[in-house]
């Protein structure tokens, strides 16, 4: 079951990053016949992070110390200490982008270049930020691997 | 100053974004330095992070609410020039903050 939970955060952290690359990339080509479809796909990578920000949530709140105690005992604490520790807070920020992110999509971005620019900037920072949350995880898991391979 | 081009929720959600990311990053530090902020927001909801997490949270709506009727409901006007450094430089002083502390100052 925790697994399950796991990989659903994993699943729609990925999905977020992809539609924020995809807003990223029709925003640098705003044009009639494609705003509604940045204003959706803002949306869509709101609902995919707010899912990632709580499903993660629960297991972190639930299922994590478990997990931190084997991270902190093997060869990787710092899995638990830096990535972990960082991971839980920086994802606030991304949270945060994505909340705003169909905000300044509600803007006319055929019209309003600048406009546009916020957009390109936000999905940008998201992209960015949601590449190195899935980085983090990956080592928070790898600490949790090796701590149990010297076992 | 000049007008923006953007809409002031656009505006005014953007410079609550800036702002609440450096507090998301000063409430890191207090809470891990003070074990007094740190069992008040334990105690708030159950555990530190979903306190931690639903304050920044309100407090980005809130901001976000306030800057919007500044101006005599106008809300705060700035060039999207100036809101995108703000913003850009909240989120990357938010996010340097958090990593420095647990890099060097925890």
């Amino acid at each position: 079951m925790t697994e399950l939970i796991l990989m659903a955060h994993v699943l729609f952290g990925v999905a977020c990053l992809i539609a924020s690359v995809w807003i990223f990339v029709e925003a640098l080509h705003a044009s009639e016949t494609n705003q509604a479809r940045i204003r959706k796909m803002s949306l869509a990578a709101a609902v995919f992070m707010w899912l990632a920000f709580c499903i993660a949530g629960y297991w972190y709140v639930v299922f994590y110390k478990v997990d931190k105690a084997i991270i902190l005992k093997g060869p990787w604490p710092f899995a638990h200490s830096f990535f972990m520790e960082t991971k839980e807070h920086l994802v606030i920020l991304l949270l945060l982008l994505v909340t705003y992110l169909p905000i300044a999509a509600s803007n006319n971005l055929v019209a309003n270049q600048d406009a546009r620019r916020v957009v390109l900037w936000v999905s940008g920072m998201i992209a960015l930020m949601a590449l190195m949350m899935e980085g983090e995880g990956a080592i928070i898991a790898m600490g949790v691997k090796v701590a149990l391979l010297v076992k | 100053m000049e007008n923006t081009s953007v809409s002031k929720y656009t505006v005014s959600f953007g410079l609550s974004l800036a702002l609440t990311s450096v507090i998301n990053a000063l409430l890191v530090v207090a809470k891990e330095k003070s074990p007094s902020v740190m069992a008040g927001l334990q105690k708030l909801t159950g555990h530190h992070w979903v306190s931690h997490s639903a304050i920044v949270l309100f407090l980005f709506a809130a901001f976000g609410w306030i800057f919007a009727r500044a101006n005599g409901g106008r809300g705060i006007q700035l060039t999207t020039n100036t809101l995108i450094r703000t913003l850009v430089s909240g989120v990357v002083i938010g996010g340097l903050v958090i990593m420095g502390f647990y890099l060097i100052g925890d």
